[in-house]
């Protein structure tokens, strides 16, 4: 059977072969024949032999009405066993069929989206594997998900071909080609490779991050859906507030059209769902527009942003923002008052519009909950804030935390500069007079080392993040350079932000922060498609909700606030619907496969058709017949 | 007209009454073996003057023309038609087949012979009939006179149709036996495996005229069948399995066609008189109609 399943779809039905000495024996049972006897055969003997003296074949002629009868049945059985040709021939029996299930694949084709198409062609495809072929199903958009490992089992291949389900997020390849490169022989770490491994990729070839596959891009067989261009979409969206108060804010927004023709569309501005700007957009062919929208300044809101035009791809019609309050950060800041490390302090913080800075002396100071972030200097007290503290020219009590003495011009021998405390920052030009020395419990981060000890540590713990700076800056000449200003600015920034994000919208795909508050929280989160998750978010751990395929705005709640997230399309590649002829991967250009789109062709209706032209066949034969 | 009654099994006594207004046509009267009703081309012995010839020695004195000697002084011999009877063989084809169709063969060969028989005693010629098939052969002795029609008609009704066709050795052997010459009917259906011709050329050859009174039944013109058959030859056993179409009945009436008419123009060839009998015919319309009109009776 493994064999006839090279070139039958249904060998099963080729039981029904058994019936061929069923017919025989009906036909030779009806053969039977009345006997007459009858004056003399002669002038039927001299009629037998003057039809049949001029017709070929004689021999099969006696039993032509049976052999058509077993030749119609054959056919029958044929077509019923469904045999199909191979158009194309596929070499290697190690196949990944890789589904493109971006955005851009929902575009319509007729009835059908890109998507069913690519998906029909990959049923298609499994159909015309040879027996001993193996696929994996990888679908790809924003990420790369198998949906099933090397398999032969067709059924189960199908099943998951027909699951993928479509998103509005953009395709990235990157994922694909790693997952490709892994199973690939070149690959040392893997003990079992794939050395005849094919890529098949069905997709309309508008990838994001072609640019970023390089080198490693491998062979690849690029199937091309779709014809259709007719898109005009929204790429981009900004709200720009205006700095003084009662200006009017303005509304930018990009739009692109893909199609080969100008577009004169209208383009709607709504503020939670009253219209406040409409504007008629005409768009040149393959071009982008930028679209400003004037209007009334706000605080918060959900603003949308809406194309009125009825084309292909319609869910990037449409850009939503979720606009905020800008938050501020409660900083304390515990210092001597009018003490030059204060003056240097506050300066820093400053800077920074979202910081609300309080400060009070060391004496007057008791542990409150208050403040996302508490910078003692040259003071430590009792008990530890429950926020985020710096500790400057002052160790709070840890346990590893030690003193172990002090330097004097400690040396600045090495910056970790990927700590988020420690990034920009050029801090090796910075003079300091005496530090103290102290070693770090275990799981500590060095940030700036001199000779035998840090400089400054992260010493974050139980969930609060912890930063000590052994020196006194007064000490030193750090304030007077530009890394000063930027350390603190960092250190606000690395610090978490209790409740709502600032974040406008995010691309549909990418996930959602969900920062961490002092205490644990429980997050609802409503996603577009009106599904409801939970998520628990641990203090001082960001939390990230990535099921966020669909473009619209996910609701939150934590309980205390509720805010929005919108996620949009936004990206000139996905709204691009023009199928892509070529691929320019690094190494070079792949072009799409110009091998018919089946793989395989069925021959069944052509059995039915000779099995009925036979049967005509038959019936005349039947109704001519004259032979003994 | 008494021994119509017991004849009428085989004809109708009405019938019987049409058929002695008819006689035996014969263009060449054949010498006949007693002097009969029929004029001979010989010149005989009867009252009837023919022709005058020249007196040569020997000459029966009785047939001078004495007026004509008392005129001219020269003999003459005073000529008077010869009259003489004439034969009717009737040959009927007795095998097997002819006892096929509706009504049978055989029975329309006996009716015809009894007909024609009895118009040949009616006019006082001489009968000889024989049936025949390839294994037997049924005869009575040639007989005369009205007398004979319960002898012949007896004879006829007793014929029975069995055996194979082997017509030209019948024929060859009934001429072997009646060298009379005289009007030879053969009654048949010819259906014969070796042909129809050598018994046509024998008969043709014997200086009789010849009549053929080809016989087929209704079933064998056109046929009814239908289906899936066997069929089996009543003769010779051979069985011919066909299945009946349209194509194929279109063929055997071509056959039969060409059949009958290669049987004309052989006979007419030879002078032979031929005429076609479907069984089912009526005797009166055959008789009265075909055979005047085919120049046999008149």
């Amino acid at each position: 059977m493994t064999a006839l399943s090279s070139f039958l779809l249904a060998p099963q039905f080729l039981w029904f072969l058994l019936l061929i000495p069923v017919v025989v024996a009906l036909y030779l049972l009806k053969l039977r024949r009345t006997e007459a006897v009858i004056s003399s055969t002669m002038l039927w003997m001299k009629s037998l032999k003057d039809l049949t003296a001029n017709a070929p074949f004689q021999r099969l002629r006696r039993n032509l009405l049976l052999l058509l009868q077993l030749i119609i049945l054959i056919l029958a059985i044929g077509a019923l066993s469904r045999p199909f040709l191979k158009v194309e021939g596929m070499t290697g029996s190690h196949y990944c069929l890789v589904i493109d299930h971006s955005a851009s694949m929902q575009t319509k084709e007729g009835n059908k989206t890109r998507l069913d198409l690519a998906k029909e062609k990959a049923i298609d495809l499994i159909d015309s594997l040879d027996s001993g072929d193996k696929v994996m199903v990888v679908a790809f958009a924003e990420n790369a998900e198998v949906k099933i490992e090397m398999s032969d089992d067709t059924q189960r291949l199908r099943a998951a071909i027909r699951d993928i389900k479509p998103t509005d997020t953009r395709s990235n390849i990157r994922d694909v080609m790693m997952i490709a490169a892994s199973l690939a022989p070149d690959n040392p770490d893997l003990p079992a490779t794939i050395p005849d491994l094919q890529l098949i990729l069905l997709s309309d070839g508008r990838l994001t991050d072609l640019d970023e596959v390089g080198a490693r891009a491998r062979d690849v067989t690029y199937h091309k859906i779709g014809e259709e261009t007719f898109n005009v979409g929204i790429i981009g969206v900004r709200l720009r507030k205006n700095e003084t108060d009662g200006a009017p804010a303005q509304t930018l927004v990009s739009v692109f059209n893909a199609h080969d023709e100008e577009i004169e569309t209208t383009l709607t501005l709504y503020l939670n769902d009253s219209v406040i700007g409409v504007e008629e957009v005409s768009l040149n062919p393959q071009s982008t527009s930028d679209v400003v929208f004037e209007h009334p300044d706000f605080a918060e809101g959900v603003i949308l942003v809406e194309l009125d035009e009825e084309d292909a791809l319609v869910l990037d019609n449409r850009a939503w923002m979720a606009i905020a309050p800008a938050t501020t950060k409660k900083v304390l800041l515990v210092t001597e008052p009018n003490s030059s490390n204060a003056y240097y302090l506050k300066r820093a913080l400053a800077l920074n519009s979202e910081v609300e800075l309080s400060e009070i002396s060391p004496a007057a100071y008791q542990t409150t909950e208050q403040f996302e972030l508490t910078i003692f200097d040259s003071y430590v007290p009792e008990v530890l804030p429950p926020g985020s503290s710096v500790f400057f020219n002052e160790l709070p009590k840890l346990d590893g935390l030690v003193t172990t003495g002090s330097l004097e011009s400690p040396p600045i021998l090495s910056v970790e500069r990927n700590h988020p405390v420690m990034r920009y920052l050029n801090p090796e030009n910075v003079g300091i007079t005496r530090t103290t020395t102290f070693s770090v419990p275990q799981g500590s981060k060095t940030l700036l080392t001199t000779r035998g000890s840090p400089l400054i540590a992260d010493v974050s713990r139980d969930g609060r993040q912890l930063l000590v700076v052994g020196f006194n800056i007064s000490e030193s000449d750090w304030p007077l350079k530009l890394s000063f200003p930027i350390f603190v600015q960092n250190v606000v920034k690395w610090v978490p932000t209790r409740g709502t994000s600032h974040q406008q919208f995010i691309q549909a795909g990418t996930p959602i922060e969900l920062l961490p508050d002092i205490e644990r929280m429980d997050v609802r989160i409503e996603t577009p498609t009106g599904e409801t998750h939970a998520i628990r978010v641990e203090p001082s751990h960001p939390a990230y909700f990535g099921a966020t395929s669909n473009v619209g705005i996910y609701s939150i709640g934590t309980g205390e606030e509720e805010y929005s997230v919108a996620a949009n399309l936004t990206h000139a590649e996905e709204s691009n619907i023009h199928p892509s002829d070529t691929l320019a991967f690094g190494r070079g250009t792949i072009k799409a496969t110009q091998k018919p789109v089946r793989s395989t062709r069925e021959l069944w209706p052509w059995f039915v058709l000779a099995a009925l032209i036979v049967l005509q066949l038959e019936w005349w034969v039947y109704s001519r017949r004259a032979w003994i | 007209m008494t021994q119509h009654s017991s004849t009428s099994s085989i004809l109708e006594p009405v019938f019987l009454n049409k058929l002695e207004r008819l006689a035996i046509l014969a263009k060449n009267v054949k010498p006949g073996v007693s002097k009969g009703e029929r004029k001979s081309l010989r010149k005989g012995s009867s009252v009837d003057f023919a022709d005058y010839r020249d007196y040569v020695q020997g000459d029966d004195l009785r047939h001078v023309d004495w007026n004509i000697y008392g005129r001219l002084e020269s003999l003459y011999i005073k000529l008077f038609e010869e009259r003489e009877d004439l034969t009717l063989h009737l040959l009927i084809d007795a095998s097997e087949s002819m006892k096929f169709g509706t009504p049978q063969k055989i029975h329309m060969a006996q009716q015809l012979a009894a007909a024609l028989g009895y118009i040949a005693l009616s006019g006082h010629e001489r009968v000889a009939i024989e049936a025949f098939s390839d294994d037997s052969v049924q005869r009575i002795t040639p007989c005369r006179g009205r007398g004979s029609v319960r002898k012949l008609f007896s004879f006829i009704e007793s014929i029975t149709a069995q055996g194979g066709t082997e017509l030209e050795k019948s024929g060859k052997q009934y001429l072997a036996r009646n060298r009379s010459r005289g009007v030879v009917v053969l009654l048949t259906d010819f259906f014969d495996e070796v042909g129809f011709e050598g018994i046509v050329q024998r008969l043709a050859l014997s200086q009789s005229e010849v009549h053929v009174l080809h016989i087929l039944s209704p079933e064998e013109l056109d046929p009814t069948l239908a289906g899936d058959l066997k069929l089996i030859d009543s003769e010779t056993k051979a069985f011919a399995e066909i299945s009946m179409s349209g194509p194929l009945m279109k063929e055997y009436k071509k056959n039969v066609d060409g059949f009958m008419s290669s049987v004309r123009s052989f006979c007419v060839a030879r002078g032979v008189g031929y005429v076609p009998i479907p069984s089912n015919s009526s005797i009166d319309t055959t008789v009265l109609q075909l055979l005047r009109r085919g120049g046999m009776v008149q």
